[in-house]
């Protein structure tokens, strides 16, 4: 900081300051004026010896007119203090609001030529540098995608000829094959179909985030799809001999596209079957809750660690790197399904415990979204998460939530550990009161997908299960 | 007699690959190597059936089509069904079927047999 900025001389002559003293100036020597003339106009006018009573009436009369003159002189700067400093500071305000919307268009207007206009033009500036960074960033961010599309299609081509000549050689077209070359061929197929589905996988990520997923709209029974989907799914589940046990609540028929649902389905209940151990089962849901379907997927598996619960839509995020060998899978599958449900404005997330299972759950709105819009898919699940913690600061704790929360990401202290320490020091301070510290603990261990039981044992007043939460935060 | 197809590929090694596997299952194939070659050798040997790439450089695909109404074609393509409708490659009736490619081989073979021999 310049300490040269603060001398008197510059608190003198900066011309706000000189604005300032030039109306208190014009403020003290207006009424002072009016006093003057008036004693002046008496003193010439009246000759002595004129009756009290009159000098009295003129004497109040002059008071009324100095009055007067004060409340007009109070005006004049209330008006020009308005004009000059609160209206520009005002404009300033909700330019900075504008802002933080994301809206990098706002422009200032300020001509009143002293320290305001000034900071309006340097308010200008920034914006117009970040807005060069905002588009800039857009760029990159469509060049990324399409980068992502071009090369997926590219590595698609040769995988043509390639499986073409592999499957030639094991169905005998070039003669018979022995033991070792047929497990030889195997090997090589198996890879090229892995890497293929990760090519195919990638192009649908292009696609969710340069919104070009498409959406085939019927009108169609959810508990056909539903039925559907899992007697296809039974067929892996019978390798593990794992029932699958369906409940589908009456619900009516709505428009969907009954293959993007399915192809979130199938992938939750072939998760569920990969970490579900043998003879367990699976049970698959679907109720009406306000403008949703909600869906859900329980298995009775392994279940999940919190920073497993977080970061399990990420893309290429396996629990344990040795799982991606065990259980196979292009890692990108709950990605895609989150790509897919957020493509139509509907929530998926989990809740787990360790050793005990995991429930995925999802929701499609009854009307269908037809405007599909860019889902980040790739590298973003972090930072979706510390939004929602920062908009939650920012609801329990008002516009002081914003700079606590950026104090405890500084401090790398988000983890839901953290933050739940953060809001017992809260309430032992009495900053905010114990039910609202409990409520904060709720809504954050929501986000970390917490099972509602754990925050339930102290909090049975106002309560609410997660999924309501969740959908209620829409 | 057999039957002729014409399989209409820029790449070479997709184009030999289809060849091999058509020719060991009983059929004449010739190959093509773009849109005016393809135009030009269905002129020459009037095959029964096309196989044809819809993404090839130089001629767009929807104006060869247009030039070869009376012959089946079968796509190829490594986009998908919903995008080749999209760009309006579906509608002419001779068009019969779509190979997703990568394709499977007994499924082409399937398939051609199919289109070929109802």
């Amino acid at each position: 900081m310049d300490a040269n900025k603060f001398r008197i001389k510059n608190l003198i002559f900066s011309r706000i300051n000189r604005k300032l003293t030039l109306l208190v100036i014009v403020a003290l020597l207006a009424p002072a004026l009016g006093i003057y003339l008036f004693y002046y106009i008496l003193t010439s006018s009246f000759p002595s010896g004129l009756f009290s009573e009159e000098v009295a009436l003129i004497k109040t009369t002059a008071i009324l007119i100095i009055v007067l003159i004060s409340i007009v002189n109070a005006g004049v700067i209330g008006f020009f203090v308005t004009r000059s400093i609160s209206k520009p500071i005002r404009d300033l305000h909700k330019a900075t609001l504008e802002l933080e919307k994301g809206n990098y268009d706002v422009k200032l207007d300020i001509k009143t030529d002293d320290e305001i206009s000034e900071l309006g033009n340097a308010f200008n500036l920034t914006t117009e540098a970040l807005s060069r960074l905002e588009n800039e960033r857009k760029e990159i961010d469509t060049a990324k995608t399409e980068f992502l599309s071009i090369t997926s299609h590219e590595l698609r081509s040769p995988m043509t000829p390639m499986k073409a000549q592999l499957q030639m050689l094991q169905e005998g077209y070039f003669g018979k094959l022995n033991k070792k070359q047929k497990e030889s061929l195997e090997i090589i197929t198996r890879n090229s179909d892995r890497l293929d589905n990760i090519i195919v996988d990638f192009l649908e990520i292009s696609r969710i985030e340069a919104a070009r997923l498409k959406f085939n709209f019927k009108e169609i029974d959810i508990s056909q799809i539903i039925d559907e989907t899992t007697s296809f799914m039974e067929g892996f589940a019978k390798e593990k001999n794992i029932k699958l046990v369906v409940n589908v609540d009456k619900i009516p028929k709505i428009e969907v596209d009954p293959d993007r649902l399915s192809q979130v389905l199938r992938n939750l209940i072939s998760n569920a079957i990969k970490f579900s151990e043998e003879n367990k089962k699976i049970e698959i849901d679907a109720k009406l809750k306000r403008e949703h379907i909600l869906f859900s997927v329980r298995d009775y598996g392994c279940g999940l660690s919190s920073e497993n619960q977080i970061r399990i839509f990420e893309p290429f995020y396996q629990v344990e790197s040795s799982t991606r060998r065990k259980h196979g899978g292009t890692g990108l599958g709950l990605a895609i399904c989150r790509g897919i449900v957020e493509a139509q404005k509907g929530k998926i997330w989990v809740e787990s415990k360790e050793g005990k299972g995991s429930k995925f759950y999802f929701t499609i709105p009854l009307e269908p979204i037809r405007k599909i819009e860019p889902i980040k898919v790739l590298f973003s699940s972090k930072k979706l998460i510390e939004r929602k913690i920062c908009e939650e600061f920012k609801t329990i704790l008002g516009p002081l939530g914003n700079s606590e929360f950026y104090e405890l990401k500084s401090k790398n202290a988000l983890g839901k550990e953290d933050i739940f320490e953060y809001i017992d020091s809260l309430t032992d301070l009495h900053i905010i009161p114990h039910e609202k510290g409990l409520n904060f603990k709720y809504k954050i261990g929501g986000i970390f997908g917490e099972e509602k039981t754990i925050i339930n044992k102290n909090n049975d007043t106002t309560y609410c299960t997660p999924e309501e939460e969740v959908l209620g935060r829409n | 007699m057999q039957k002729i197809i014409l399989i209409v590929d820029d790449e070479e090694d997709v184009r030999e690959s289809v060849r091999t596997i058509l020719t060991a299952n009983g059929y004449t194939v010739e190959t093509a190597v773009d849109g005016d070659d393809c135009l030009q050798k269905v002129q020459q040997i009037k095959p029964d059936l096309i196989l044809l790439d819809i993404m090839m450089p130089g001629k767009p695909v929807s104006e060869i089509i247009k030039q070869i109404q009376d012959i089946k074609i079968a796509f190829m393509s490594v986009v998908r069904i919903s995008d080749a409708r999209k760009r309006g490659l579906c509608s002419q009736p001779n068009i019969v079927d779509f190979f997703q490619k990568p394709f499977n081989v007994s499924d082409l073979v399937d398939r051609v047999e199919f289109i070929l021999n109802g």
